[in-house]
């Protein structure tokens, strides 16, 4: 019989179903706290739970239709009018019950490709697609009532539904037409473009390397090039659309012509003025298409309170597309049409709303005060906001929506951290917005509550509360850690104290400036905090630290495919400072080509593609008249460098460190030969896991590799409060951090360092071979930048806080810890508090972000064998929360093996 | 003869996904492929408009007359056109 490593380490004595803190109970356990959401909630999301994300190419056909038409237009301007034809010609949807409405598409849970940005990935399937758009259906009705496996992924083609990059369905009848879109792109696009330029940077061969062997997982400026960010409502919702279009077009007036001192981009702002309009005329147009939409719907209405419900849509519709807000209902409704209508200017994910319950909270004081709304209607809006939240999906490649999204758009709200004046900025509305996500468990918003020593204790115990439910929110992330960060990154381009404290998180974990502005309602002036910088997670993408030490080990070569990545070092690798020595000047050439490379694709986008609604919202690009690309934004210092794998690679070096320099107990060359051999196993591949305990021996294995194997998995680990193993990890992070500063962005700031790994742990590490650290070929890293490897944590939760918090967080954007906790550890009042303690402990020591998964390991392998009986299960992945069913095998297999904490 | 259309044809229908979607007036969800029943109220698309002359090789392909660019910018049959301003039912 075959033996799995989980067999072969029982026989040792190291079993790997470790449980920290005791033993769970031999029955399933279910998380403690569930809830329920109002009734017209419930309604409308047994609609989403059975809806599958689904794409149409009516947006792209009207902005390619546009911009055909105008050839020699200045190009912001050409941008701005495809814009508002793609706006103007949207086709407005909208449920039953539905009371906040506009959804992307004309779809629940919609989206579209931007082929101006990249075609190549829908090009490349081009015969496929044809082909199956060529088929007469012959399937009927009831046949295509078979949904697709995994949640809402379209995986595969069915009756007249066609799978487009592994997740999205497209109906049949328009393939042809999106073919024909795409290949009015061919050569103009961002990613087309890009390529041409960006191959006459020296050393390119060596990022087409990189990026041909996943050692750098994915480009930038033509992927998503926005988002990881914090929007700006402010604009709209003091002025209305008709007062942003006065003051655009009476500053428009103001600089026609005029250099003001600028010889170079002055005069540059009549366009941007004129492109502003464009965009908000489109703007206009949506609201007013849904408004004439909802008064359809009320005319042929016959039930009473729906035809009423329709109404006051359609007359809030009507006030929008021209007036300001003045209720909160009002001011609901604006700020997520304005946020849909931001991504759909571009293929976005992490376009964060951030602190929404600070913005709108002026409207529900008021609104309160005059009983005008009730706290439960506001419930009920605020639970109907996850809903249309959770239905955003991002249309882009498998690579980037699979490998690294899980499928995930990560639209973060962020609560707490202080106000201007440096007290806690926790009202009233946030409490109902922590309520909200406990009663209607969805993946987004996920909620990221920036924690301060000033923040209330009964807001605390009510976010454990929503832990103990297993949603995965709110995460805790460090806000005097966020406000340091900020300062030192933002300091040179003006950022004061006051205004960092107005800081939130973008996409999952991504610190990101904002500022205050001074909003206005019935006479009475609030400050409000709202995003003024641009993207973050832009620059460097995704670097496997494993990658490139396995690289340093076989002088330059991919072990995977064989190919020559880096130039040969030659290095004899006699001790361990030579061979991280090695690893470092690997790491910095191939940061140096990314940045490069990368640059020169955010130039092209930049150019060509520039954001005209984002850039219209944010500080101070409608004072100044510059958009993004001329520096409008308040702040630009936002491009980085991003790492993965790095507790994979703190093991690995721990290990070789150990056994090979200092016990010296095996040969480098032997270590490589056992790692090269995968010690005697199968691939993960073979096996159709990506935990490391399934997988299983070779048939023919000798079984000489054993004890070299057991020593690996046996040598220091992260996680234990070890030094041998965290000073490596505190040495790497002292030369990471600062050295992100020697590259520069094309908005000439310098990089800094991004620890994240959404998903990319999974992918990635199925293109890495074994490792020193006895991780087996193509099984995961270990999950986010500072989660232990599953299994290897085993000297108590605080020991892990203790390796975590070696190195100082706040040279770095972020860092991110997740931990499984068994539900009957955390149970109670005492467990709450004992889940709390622990946080702020984590947050004393400077910590920057913990999050848990509450959940009984049984739970998931049950999940994982019948996955139909678990649609609406929910986990906490690197940075955001997810349905289980719709994350991939591989994540799945890492989650189920990663340490269980029985006690506290 | 009767042209027979499907529920996705019908301005009743408010689309949820590819597969299906919500029926206005019965308030039920409906599959979008499924033959139109009593309550059918065509929804304007381009195939329905005079301005769309079909594509006689391609399938599902056309030409929105209506454009102003040189050659003629296409079209496809089953783009809905509630909102387009050049759209005039056949």
């Amino acid at each position: 019989m075959t033996k799995t490593l989980k067999d072969v380490l029982a026989e040792a004595g190291i079993p790997m179903d470790f449980e920290s803190g005791g033993h769970s109970p031999s029955e399933m356990v279910d998380r403690e706290v569930r809830r329920d959401p109002h009734d017209r909630v419930v309604k409308l999301k047994e609609i989403y739970m059975d809806t599958l994300s689904s794409a149409n190419s009516e947006f792209p056909y009207w902005y390619t239709r546009e911009y055909v038409q105008h050839d020699s237009e200045i190009p912001v301007v050409r941008r701005a009018m495809s814009l508002k034809a793609a706006f103007v010609h949207s086709t407005p949807v909208i449920y039953p019950g539905e009371l906040l409405v506009t959804h992307k598409t004309a779809f629940f849970r919609g989206s579209f490709p931007m082929p101006w940005l990249s075609e190549g990935y829908y090009m490349a399937q081009e015969d496929e697609l044809y082909q199956e758009a060529l088929k007469h259906g012959s399937a009927s009705a009831d046949e295509h009532s078979k949904f697709g496996q995994g949640g809402g992924n379209v995986t595969k083609s069915f009756g007249k539904v066609v799978s487009i990059a592994g997740k999205f369905g497209m109906r049949q009848e328009e393939i042809p037409a999106l073919l024909r879109l795409a290949k009015a792109w061919v050569g103009k696009s961002v990613d087309d473009l890009g390529h041409k330029y960006e191959q006459m940077v020296p050393g390119y061969e060596v990022k087409e390397a990189l990026m041909r062997n996943l050692i750098c997982m994915f480009d930038s400026g033509y992927t998503l090039p926005q988002g990881r960010e914090i929007i700006n409502y402010y604009y709209p919702l003091e002025y209305g659309i008709d007062g942003l279009i006065d003051m655009a077009t009476e500053l428009k007036a103001k600089v026609a012509g005029r250099a003001d001192g600028d010889g170079i981009k002055g005069t540059n702002r009549l366009y941007n003025y004129e492109a502003i309009i464009l965009s908000l005329e489109g703007l206009k147009a949506w609201f007013e298409n849904y408004g004439k939409e909802a008064r359809r719907l009320e005319n042929m209405e016959k039930d009473v309170i729906q035809k009423e419900e329709y109404g006051q849509i359609a007359e809030r519709l009507e006030w929008l597309s021209h007036g300001k807000p003045r209720t909160f209902v009002e001011a609901f409704q604006m700020i997520l049409t304005v946020h849909l209508a931001v991504l759909n200017e571009d293929a976005i994910s992490g376009m964060s709303p951030g602190r929404i319950a600070q913005v709108l909270f002026p409207y529900f004081e008021q609104d309160i005060a005059a009983e005008r709304i009730t706290e439960d209607q506001v419930m009920e809006l605020l639970e109907l906001y996850r809903l249309s939240i959770s239905s955003i999906d991002c249309f882009a490649s498998t690579g980037v929506v699979g490998g690294v999204l899980s499928g995930n758009t990560f639209n973060t709200v962020s609560i707490g951290g202080l106000n201007k004046e440096g007290g806690s900025a926790v009202n009233r509305l946030e409490y109902l917005l922590l309520e909200a996500g406990l009663n209607n468990p969805m993946p987004q918003p996920t909620l990221a509550l920036l924690y301060d020593e000033k923040l209330p204790e009964e807001f605390l115990l009510l976010a454990m509360e929503c832990i103990k439910s297993g949603v995965g929110y709110p995460a805790f992330m460090n806000n005097q850690n966020g406000m340091t960060f900020m300062m030192n990154q933002y300091g040179p381009e003006g950022m004061t104290v006051e205004e960092a404290r107005s800081w939130a998180i973008g996409g999952c974990l991504e610190s990101s400036p904002s500022c205050w502005k001074p909003l206005h309602l019935n006479g009475k002036e609030y400050s409000v905090p709202g995003g003024a910088g641009q993207p973050t997670s832009v620059g460097v993408h995704f670097i496997a630290m494993p990658k490139i030490l396995e690289t340093v080990l076989w002088n330059g070569v991919d072990q995977r495919t064989g190919e020559q990545v880096f130039p040969p070092h030659n290095r004899s690798l006699d001790t361990y400072e030579d061979l991280f020595d090695q690893f470092k000047l690997y790491w910095q050439q191939a940061v140096d080509v990314l940045a490069l490379t990368n640059n020169i694709q955010h130039d092209v986008w930049r150019k060509n593609n520039m954001a005209v609604i984002n850039s219209m919202l944010k500080p101070d690009c409608l004072d100044k008249g510059h958009l993004i690309d001329e520096k409008g934004y308040r702040y630009n210092a936002t491009f980085n460098v991003e790492s993965t794998g790095t507790i994979t690679c703190v093991n690995s070096l721990a290990a070789i460190k150990k056994l090979v320099y200092e016990d010296k107990s095996v040969s480098l060359d032997d270590l490589k030969t056992a790692i090269k051999d995968n010690f005697g196993f199968k691939t993960a591949k073979e096996v159709n896991s990506f935990s490391l305990s399934d997988q299983e021996k070779r048939d023919d294995d000798a079984n000489d590799k054993d004890k070299l194997h057991f020593m690996c998995l046996q040598a220091p680990k992260y996680g234990n409060d070890d030094p041998f193993a965290d000073d490596i990890l505190l040495a790497w992070e002292n030369f990471f951090c600062p050295d992100c500063s020697n590259y520069e962005s094309l908005y000439a700031h310098s990089m800094y360092p991004c620890q994240i790994s959404v998903s990319t742990h999974g992918a990635m590490g199925s293109a890495t071979i074994a490792s020193g650290d006895g991780r087996l070929a193509g099984t995961t890293y270990a999950d986010a930048s500072l989660s232990a490897f599953p299994g290897t944590d085993r000297s108590g939760v605080y020991a892990l806080l203790n390796s975590a918090t070696v190195w100082d967080h706040t040279q770095s954007q972020n860092s991110q810890l997740n931990i499984k906790i068994h539900p009957s550890a955390i149970q109670g009042a005492s467990g709450s508090r004992k889940l709390l303690d622990l946080i702020q402990a984590y947050m004393r020591k400077g910590g920057f972000h913990i999050q848990f998964n509450v959940v009984d390991t049984k739970v998931l392998k049950d999940a994982q064998a019948n996955p139909g009986n678990y649609r609406d299960l929910m986990v906490r992945v690197a940075g955001f929360t997810q349905y289980w069913v719709e994350i991939g095998k591989p994540v799945q297999d890492e989650l189920i093996a990663r340490t269980e904490y029985e006690g506290i | 003869m009767t042209t027979k259309f499907n529920h996705r044809d019908c301005h009743n229908y408010a689309p949820i996904d590819v597969v299906k979607g919500m029926c206005h007036v019965t308030k039920t969800i409906v599959i979008g492929d499924a033959e139109q029943c009593e309550t059918f109220d065509l929804m304007p698309k381009c195939k329905h408009c005079t301005q769309f002359t079909a594509n006689t090789d391609v399938v599902e392909m056309g030409v929105c007359e209506a454009s102003t660019t040189e050659p003629k910018f296409f079209a496809y049959p089953d783009m809905v056109t509630v909102t387009c301003e050049w759209f005039h039912q056949n």
